[in-house]
């Protein structure tokens, strides 16, 4: 073999990229249209278009489903019901819902049939046809009913400190309330979808909209019937997920293979908005009876809640999210005496499941609320009794064991309370609402501490493929999904500072379980913690060994370099040692430079030393496994250590209401957080504040509506309404602080996903603090009004004019 | 007689017919033409993902070049968009090049997950049409981005993008696309008619009323298509499409639109965006109103017609046009001759129950006219919705007095009325007891007591927007409201 040049450096590879705000990955794409998603991919010749039967009664037995005349319709390929399911059943935690019903449907939505046809046109019409008779049973619609009943998931847990009831009754002051809060749906844009490719010569492919191509992967074998090799999972990208493809893209994709490979033929089932709405879970309801105890200066003595959920049908995740709403109960608050306890209910709604923040807001807005109660119960600023109460030295090991490293909270709140000008705009507001004309005004600060790792230890892991080529640049593989976030930017950026080469040298490819299997969802806002953490042991792998060779390069010859000889077998093979290289080795600018001891220091383009390496036979791809340290907590006892981290901020809302309507403008929003030394600032913002408005329309206008039977009537964007872009904060300010104390995740950086969310709770609580000053203006005394998420104009007319409403409904 | 549509997408005319007519233009772009960039969400024009812009000159007109506006595309049947040019997102690159709008979406960080991306660079990219070389405000690009919805950024990285656009009329798509060949090629086809079928279904546009009439007498079960803002939804939601479908698209008349000293006339097929523009002087405040429903996308397209002929309850324009004295213009094939036979329905009459209009077999609605209000009235014209913007009513309102005397004391003379509800019946409705009791000298005591009789004079229900109670008190506020505007002038 003749010797091969060594490639030029590539042009370009030696700029490094501003760390502070790369474009998202695929932001030109995004732009032209070109990004692919599941739908986008050209049809197939014979491909199928699937749509779904499912229940319109919350429970229902099935008496008799004819699907004689849909078939026959002209262009139907075939219709799959439960007994064409190898496995009906699956799970994430508890294996126990089916993928199609058998007999008896537990929610309005469940799925029991689906049909297969070549148009659309010819699918619409055989759905018309489908002919079901079902026999509408009694249901559980409620928490209180399945209280009632005693249906419940899984087992009540508990985590306390202290001695709540004790201490409840030596406090001063007690106060005691249910807080009632209500589902909300995803509304990613892009609804899930699936297309299943059989493939006569190899594994089933399937591409789905899922957070989890590993579990996605599993649950189309075993309804299949298949070993998990012979499936193979594909996330390009979604658009959008927020936690509802976490699970529920599962049995969808599954539901695509099993038609798949009853015809042989490509399948693609995509849901309309509607059905998506309809036959997928939500964030799960809760319903939180407390008492708190406390003193004349507000400070917290004890808080005893019962906190149960809706987990709808079955189990999905819902106990999971009951233990991380428990773990949040405290929020940025330290309270001696607590215990705080959940019980997932059943309830005949459709599985409710992961949803941005994951039960953490839940506790959140129970702490918040009582504090704002607190406060005017003893007369003072909320805001004072946050400060009086905010976890601080000595008082910084949370109810459930863990001590708070790198507590930026009391310094937030004094740093947001000046920026904000929070005195000032207090009294200005008070003596507006005063004068009982205009509009309506409340202000209100609320805090978020929000831990970061999963609950469930062994979900703390990642895997990573890292294949460096020999002009430089390098193609990385995860199972992280990328749905918007922008977890590939981040983990490119961490690669490229690894390998000293510009962002754009950096691809990361198409999430696959044929490349990452076993990984976990992308979820609990650790997705760049975890795959970038393992994407980096990966480099570092790759470093060490290249680190060698640049060592052994250095003293030797140029003429006698692998490059030169390793085509005539004319030199001795350099075999890379064990440990680190003796003379450090930095990768910058597209080089790789050996410290010199004393001499000069000896620089290599990196192509030129990835060229030499794999002459060498020194392999330049590694895969890196990486595993959370660090982490035990005990679920049974509810202590220990269950974050990795907290991801910290405040936030202070101001809203205006409409006095004769109840519609609420959010007037002004002043947020700060703390996400450590963050790899991509303008990723970051955009979690900040999209997570901000997203949580914003949970609280104010997105309302879910049921009809007697249970089925969801609000399904579409013309009956539920998130934030559009006039509801927007109108004087929006967002800060980071400077951090870089945060040693305990890679790069020093903090999980952005989900926390921001938990901040929009101060709009909630700033209707409240408005709507408690004009109850108070109107009857002259203090009154502590309760009001659910989401506060609707509705609700909050109604907790303004409760008098009016009750004339009204007595007549 | 043509036996096809024909279009323009991104410069390329396309003569359509059989089961391509019939679809969606979304649908049919995604599919059939492999432009998949534009998004389908919700299939029901409220999420704007499926933006296109589209440029359309009507038949015997004699506008200046049609501009390039936003419309939604996924509710657009493909044989109703005859005549006109649409641009999708694929084509808004110029030789490799981004849009201002696409540039500045990357440069801001606009798009997060990207489904909704393509969406807003084509409303940004038709805002650019409409304000080429003018700086942009918050509140010019949050109007334009009303349609479109975002899940992932919070709006505020859009926002930035849309008042980062710097533009020249060199930045303008429609001098590239809107050529003079492809615009004459356009205006020839929509000369002659055209009917098109597939499996059962038919699709005819005449070009002249008559011909539409007389095709109304000879099918009975046809509909007539417009927009299909609202047309459209069902049949993406699985019900089927009428099998008989009219478009009075090809008939100049329909574009009419005018306003002389005491009345205001509309064709059926006048986009809201122009009847807007028309309002501006000759009904202020229903100019102000029509900012606040519906988005661009469908105000660039949807018609007070289609707003009336829809029949809904809570149809945002019916409370205006109970109190302005509107009254619909319809049109049949005579006796024997087979000449124009027209009347006039008052508004009042227009609606037999919920979404039932009394027209005769074979009538045609082409245009609605109402008063233009003269200064001696007070209108108010409001909506409260879940969410403030692009959101159907709980309540409407439309509340008209002739006043007799000027203001003073805190009271002022009220010589007649005309009220109206929306979203509390199943018609909108006028609220006559009320309207009666409100006659004579008003003052802040008996509003108090005439809202009491609002709310008293209705029997709303409950549904997924409000439940009765809720509606009963905002008439009544809404009501307080309205005489508190009065009082204080």
């Amino acid at each position: 073999m003749a010797d091969r040049p060594t490639e030029a450096p590539r042009e370009g590879a030696t700029v490094l990229p501003d760390p502070g705000s790369e474009p998202h990955d695929s932001s030109r794409t995004h732009v032209t249209g070109r990004s692919e998603y599941v739908d986008d991919r050209p049809l197939m010749r014979g491909e199928l278009v699937c749509g779904l039967v499912y229940s319109p009664y919350a429970r229902a037995r099935l008496v008799k489903l004819d699907l004689t005349a849909a078939c026959a319709v002209p262009g139907v390929a075939c219709a799959i019901t439960a007994a064409d399911v190898a496995r009906n059943a699956w799970g994430s935690i508890f294996v126990e819902q089916p993928i199609l019903v058998e007999q008896e449907a537990q929610h309005a939505g469940e799925v029991v049939a689906v049909l297969a046809a070549e148009s659309r046109e010819a699918l619409a019409k055989a759905l018309r046809r489908v002919h079901a008779e079902w026999e509408e049973l009694p249901a559980i619609r409620t928490i209180d009913e399945a209280i009632a009943a005693a249906s419940f998931i899984g087992v009540e847990r508990t985590i306390a400190r202290g001695d709540a009831t004790a201490a409840l009754a030596a406090a001063p002051h007690r106060l005691s309330g249910t807080l009632v809060i209500e589902a909300a749906d995803h509304f990613y844009l892009e609804s899930h979808a699936a297309v299943a490719y059989p493939r006569a010569d190899g594994p089933i492919e399937v591409h789905s909209s899922t957070q989890h191509p590993t579990e996605t992967q599993h649950v189309v074998a075993d309804a299949l019937g298949l070993p998990f090799h012979e499936v193979v999972c594909i996330a390009r990208r979604l658009g959008g997920g927020f936690g509802g493809k976490e699970t529920q893209a599962a049995p969808i994709a599954a539901l695509a293979a099993l038609v798949a490979k009853r015809t042989g033929r490509p399948a693609r089932l995509v849901l309309s908005k509607d059905d998506d709405m309809i036959v997928t879970g939500k964030r799960n309801p809760f319903q939180i009876r407390y008492e708190v105890g406390f003193d004349g200066a507000g400070m917290l003595l004890a808080l005893d809640a019962q906190l149960h959920s809706d987990g709808g049908a079955y189990a999905d995740l819902s106990t999971a999210i009951m233990e991380r709403a428990l773990l949040h109960c405290d929020n940025a608050y330290f309270v001696p005496n607590v215990r705080v306890r959940g019980q997932v209910c059943r309830t005949n709604h459709h599985p409710h499941t992961a949803f941005r923040g994951f039960g953490g807001p839940k506790g959140v807005a129970l702490i918040e609320s009582i504090i704002e109660d607190v406060a005017r119960t003893v007369g003072c600023d909320a805001l004072d009794v946050r400060r009086r109460n905010v976890y601080r030295p000595g008082h910084d090991v949370t109810h459930f064991g863990q001590k708070i490293e790198d507590n930026c909270l009391p310094a937030l709140f004094e740093s947001l309370e000046s920026r904000c000008e929070y005195r000032a705009r207090r009294e200005a507001i008070r003596s507006s609402n005063a004068a009982g004309t205009g509009p309506l005004r409340g202000l209100s600060m609320t805090a978020v501490k929000f831990g970061i790792a999963f609950t469930t230890r062994f979900l703390n892991q990642a895997n990573a493929l890292v294949n460096v080529h020999r002009d430089g640049t390098v193609q990385v593989s995860t199972g992280a999904v990328e749905m918007g976030q922008g977890v590939n930017t981040r983990i490119a950026a961490i690669v490229a500072e690894r390998f000293g080469i510009a962002i754009d040298a950096v691809r990361v490819m198409t999430t696959s379980t044929e490349k990452n299997a076993n990984t976990s969802p992308t979820a609990a806002s650790a997705g760049t913690d975890l795959n970038g953490a393992a994407a980096a042991k990966a480099c570092e792998a790759i470093t060490r060994r290249l680190g060698h060779l640049a060592n052994h390069l250095r003293g030797l010859p140029a003429d006698r370099w692998p490059s030169r000889t390793a085509g005539l077998g004319t030199a001795p093979e350099f075999v890379v040692p064990e440990g680190p290289p003796p003379s450090p080795v930095r990768f910058e600018r597209g080089a790789v430079i050996v410290e010199a001891d004393g001499g000069d220091a000896f620089e290599i383009p990196l192509p030129r030393l990835l060229g030499e390496a794999y002459l060498s036979r020194i392999s330049i791809c590694d895969y890196g496994h990486f595993a959370t340290p660090n982490l035990g907590f005990d679920k049974e006892k509810g202590q220990g250590r269950a974050f990795l981290y907290f991801s910290q901020g405040v936030a202070a809302s101001e809203v205006e209401i409409d006095r004769r309507t109840g519609e609420v403008k959010v007037r002004r929003v002043d947020l700060l957080m703390d996400l450590g030394r963050p790899v991509n600032h303008a990723l970051d913002m955009g979690q900040v504040t999209g997570g901000f408005v997203q949580g914003m329309g949970w609280v104010t206008t997105e309302h879910l509506f049921y009809d007697d039977h249970g089925l969801l009537v609000s399904h579409s964007p013309s009956t539920y309404k998130i934030p559009s872009v006039q509801d927007t904060p109108r004087i929006f300010n967002t800060d980071l602080v400077f951090n870089e104390r945060n040693t305990a995740n890679i790069r020093g950086t903090k999980a952005s996903g989900e926390p921001p969310l938990l901040l929009s709770l101060s709009v909630w609580t700033a209707i409240r603090d408005a709507v408690m000053s004009e109850r108070e203006r109107l009857r002259g005394e203090l009154e502590l009004v309760p009001i659910a998420i989401p506060a609707t104009a509705e609700r909050i007319l109604r907790a303004i004019e409760r008098e009016t409403f009750a004339a009204i409904e007595a007549r | 007689m043509r036996d096809h549509a024909l279009l323009h997408v991104n410069g390329v005319a396309r003569e359509v017919r059989g089961r391509d007519a019939f679809m969606m233009l979304a649908e049919w772009l995604r599919k059939e033409l492999g432009l998949p960039g534009t998004k389908i969400v919700c299939a029901e024009g409220d999420c704007g993902a499926c933006t296109v812009l589209r440029a359309f000159d009507p038949p015997g007109s004699s506008f200046p070049e049609a501009p390039f506006e936003a419309m939604n595309s996924c509710i657009a049947i493909v044989a109703a968009m005859d005549g006109a040019h649409v641009v999708t997102v694929e084509g808004m690159e110029s030789e490799g090049e981004l849009a201002p709008a696409q540039a500045a979406m990357r440069r801001c960080h606009g798009s997060q997950c990207g489904f909704c991306t393509p969406g807003f660079v084509m409303a940004l990219s038709g805002m650019v049409e409409q304000h080429a070389g003018e700086p942009i405000d918050r509140r010019v690009a949050a109007n334009h981005l009303t349609g479109n919805l975002c899940r992932c950024t919070g709006y505020e990285p859009i926002l930035e993008a849309a008042c980062s656009l710097r533009t020249s009329e060199a930045h303008r798509v429609g001098p590239r696309y809107g050529t003079l060949d492809r615009r004459a090629r356009a205006r020839s086809a929509m000369e002659s008619g055209f009917e098109v079928e597939h499996d059962g279904l038919r699709f005819a546009a005449p070009t002249s009323l008559e011909e539409a009439c007389g095709f109304a007498a000879a099918n009975p079960g046809f509909r007539v298509v417009g927009a299909s803002t609202d047309l459209g939804v069902p049949i993406n939601k699985g019900r089927p499409m009428p099998e008989t479908l009219l478009s009075l698209h090809l008939i100049p008349e329909m574009y009419e639109a005018r306003a002389d000293d005491s009345r205001v006339s509309v064709g059926a097929r006048v986009p809201l965006s122009r009847l807007r523009h028309l309002c501006a002087d000759a009904a202020p405040e229903f100019a102000r109103f029509l900012d606040l429903f519906a988005s661009p996308q469908i105000k660039n397209v949807a018609t007070l017609v289609g707003n009336i002929a829809t029949g809904s309850p809570i149809g945002d324009t019916l409370p205006f046009l109970l109190v302005a004295g509107g009254a619909v213009g319809v049109a049949s094939l005579g006796e024997g001759d087979g000449g124009l036979k027209r009347r006039e329905i008052p508004m009042t009459e227009l609606y037999r129950g919920y979404r039932q209009l009394s027209l005769a077999p074979g009538e045609l609605i082409t245009h609605v006219t109402f008063d233009r209000l003269g200064s001696d009235r007070f209108l108010r014209l409001y909506k409260v919705s879940q969410r403030k913007d692009l959101d159907i009513s709980t309540v409407s309102a439309a509340f008209s007095v002739k006043l007799d005397r000027a203001g003073g004391g805190g009271a002022v003379g009220v010589s007649a009325a005309r009220l109206a509800l929306g979203g509390v019946a199943a018609t909108p409705i006028r609220l006559p007891a009320v309207e009666e009791a409100i006659v004579g000298t008003l003052d802040a005591a008996r509003i108090e007591s005439l809202a009491e009789l609002v709310a008293g004079s209705i029997r709303p229900l409950s549904d997924v927007r409000g439940s009765a109670a809720y509606r009963s008190v905002l008439a009544a506020n809404l009501f307080r409201r309205f005489g508190r505007e009065l009082l204080d002038g």
